[in-house]
């Protein structure tokens, strides 16, 4: 009997251990599949609303589900129609950049001469904008690559999104009877609260990164900072990444600054935005919205990140966040059992 | 609000009952009714025979049954152990199990003192289900083929979200299961310390 019992436990972890080497093999499906296991993940709450209740609250819901989602793509929609202008001014004016930076590279080499005597040989102004074009022409190259990717997306996250939806319960409940007795109980709560951490956690860093990008955008509008949209947009990505995210996205608003040579542009009044936009996430959004959701010592969170970069690109600095508080659990769980036996 | 309760309503306020065919529904019903004479094992007959879920309607049976998952146990196959973490109460849908208590840590093999054995309709673990951080109070074990219909945390919470009338409900007939453990559990410890005092006399 016992040896049955074991034969059912070893095919369960060789089942699961297929998975995730097959995972690993195709990122091509496991991409896609997660971003619609995200999306999935994100309006599931919603599911609940539009499935319990009477006929007329559901309606009703529905109703002012829809107008909300209207109202809120408007300015989004508007939002990428200033990313676009922005996004087309900033490249035209690349070469009057590369000029400015240039002029400015000129006179710092003229002071280290009269100053030390020494002359600077190297160029690296030239250095940067060849790596640009470089870059450039790689993306280029790229684009069939990237477009293809997308129409698989496209094809692909609505097919995976169908199955969240109408067959998940289906396959879960399988995967479920096979979990060994033995085991079960424990792994049905993991997988549950995983399963509930990490839907928690991208809806937090969602709307964590939304606030602090429209604050940004806001901001710079008012001090009449050029690029407004695309920094409050790239403030808000970045900040999805804990720690390092905030840094990296006050690095493009530093660049812009530096190279402006308009004198309303004030970096003190720009800088003083980005600071207030992350205070107001530090010490009011991410402990309402976030830390509650992954209870991990600031160290292991920067830590994670950079192992989380390492192995999986930015998805990975992102996914890597819920996947330690579920190991946290886990390790919580086993070690209150060895302590048990103890 | 029942499912019963809203047909009786829309039906004083002569509104449509259904605009659509439920086909789930009406089969679970025929299953339900006195007229089926096919496969009598099903979950309603089940749980309609449970004393303490005899508060449920038929819809909220038919609800319930939808948290529940089905798991089979082989003769001498260990359910739980003593001080194993537990999230589950559960439901003895075919089969007995036995209940063990006592038993030493050190030694694996060892079941401890046998307590009593459970039978069809009878129930336990309903404490793994409500409390924080629970320990199995005793080593539960599957005496011949067995079929438990168990729910866990994870589900309770999902059925609190989905269905908070059933899920007070269900927690309400929990809370009573416990509240009728404990009574007997202080009527047996009274007993005994009745018995300890007429022995402390003797001597």
């Amino acid at each position: 009997m016992q040896r049955n019992l074991k034969i059912k436990l070893f095919l369960f972890f060789f089942q699961l251990l297929t998975a995730i080497v097959f995972a690993f093999l195709f990122p091509r499906l496991t991409l896609p599949f997660g971003f619609a296991y995200i999306i999935y993940l994100m309006t599931k709450p919603l599911t609940v609303l539009l499935t319990t209740g009477s006929k007329k609250q559901r309606f009703l819901f529905f109703l002012l589900l829809f107008a909300g989602v209207i109202f809120s793509l408007l300015p989004i929609f508007a939002a990428f129609y200033n990313l676009d202008t922005d996004f087309s001014k900033f490249t035209d004016q690349l070469p009057e950049i590369e000029k400015q930076l240039q002029d400015k590279y000129f006179v710092f080499k003229v002071y280290v001469f009269e100053k030390f005597g020494y002359r600077l040989n190297a160029d690296p102004v030239s250095f940067v904008v060849k790596k640009l074009e470089s870059s450039g022409i790689l993306l280029l190259a790229k684009i069939p690559n990237y477009l293809s990717t997308f129409f698989e997306w496209i094809l692909l996250v609505p097919m995976f999104l169908y199955f969240f939806f109408f067959q998940s319960q289906n396959f879960g409940s399988r995967f479920l009877r096979s979990i060994p007795n033995s085991i079960f109980e424990k792994t049905y709560v993991l997988f549950s609260q995983f399963n509930t951490k990490f839907g928690e956690y991208i809806i937090a860093k969602f709307i964590e990164a939304t606030i602090l990008g429209t604050l940004v955008t806001l901001g710079l509008l008012i001090i009449g900072f050029p690029y407004a949209f695309v920094l409050g947009f790239i403030a808000g990505v970045t900040n999805i990444l804990p720690y390092i995210g905030p840094i990296i996205g006050f690095v493009p608003a530093l660049l812009v600054g530096l190279m402006s040579n308009d004198p309303n542009v004030s970096m003190f009044a720009m800088g003083l935005i980005y600071l207030i936009s992350n205070l107001i996430d530090m010490v009011l959004v991410f402990p309402l919205l976030v830390s509650k959701v992954v209870n991990l010592n600031p160290i292991i969170v920067v830590v994670s990140v950079i192992v989380g970069g390492q192995l999986g690109g930015v998805v990975g600095m992102i996914v890597i966040i819920p996947f330690i508080a579920f190991f946290k659990l886990l390790f919580q769980e086993i070690y209150k059992d060895l302590s048990v036996q103890l | 609000m029942s499912y019963e309760r809203d047909i009786m309503n829309k039906g004083q306020n002569s509104e449509n009952l259904t605009d659509r065919l439920d086909v789930p529904l009406l089969k679970y019903l025929w299953e339900a009714s006195p007229l089926y004479f096919g496969k009598k094992d099903n979950y309603h007959e089940f749980f309609k025979k449970i004393s303490v879920l005899s508060s449920f309607s038929d819809n909220e049976i038919r609800l319930f049954t939808k948290f529940l998952h089905r798991r089979e146990f082989i003769a001498d196959e260990v359910i739980f152990r003593q001080g194993d973490s537990g999230y589950g109460f559960y439901f003895i849908f075919e089969g007995a199990v036995d209940i063990y208590a006592n038993h030493l840590n050190s030694n694996p093999d060892d079941r401890g003192d046998f307590v009593i054995r459970l039978d069809r309709r009878q129930y336990f673990g309903e404490m793994g289900l409500l409390e924080d951080f629970n320990r199995r109070s005793a080593t539960v074990v599957a005496s011949e083929h067995t079929v438990l219909l168990g729910i866990f945390k994870p589900d309770l919470e999902k059925m609190l979200e989905h269905y908070p009338v059933l899920g007070a409900k269900f927690l309400r007939e929990t809370a009573l299961i416990m509240a009728n453990r404990m009574g007997q559990l202080t009527r047996e410890i009274m007993s005994l310390k009745r018995k300890l005092k007429e022995v402390e006399q003797r001597i």
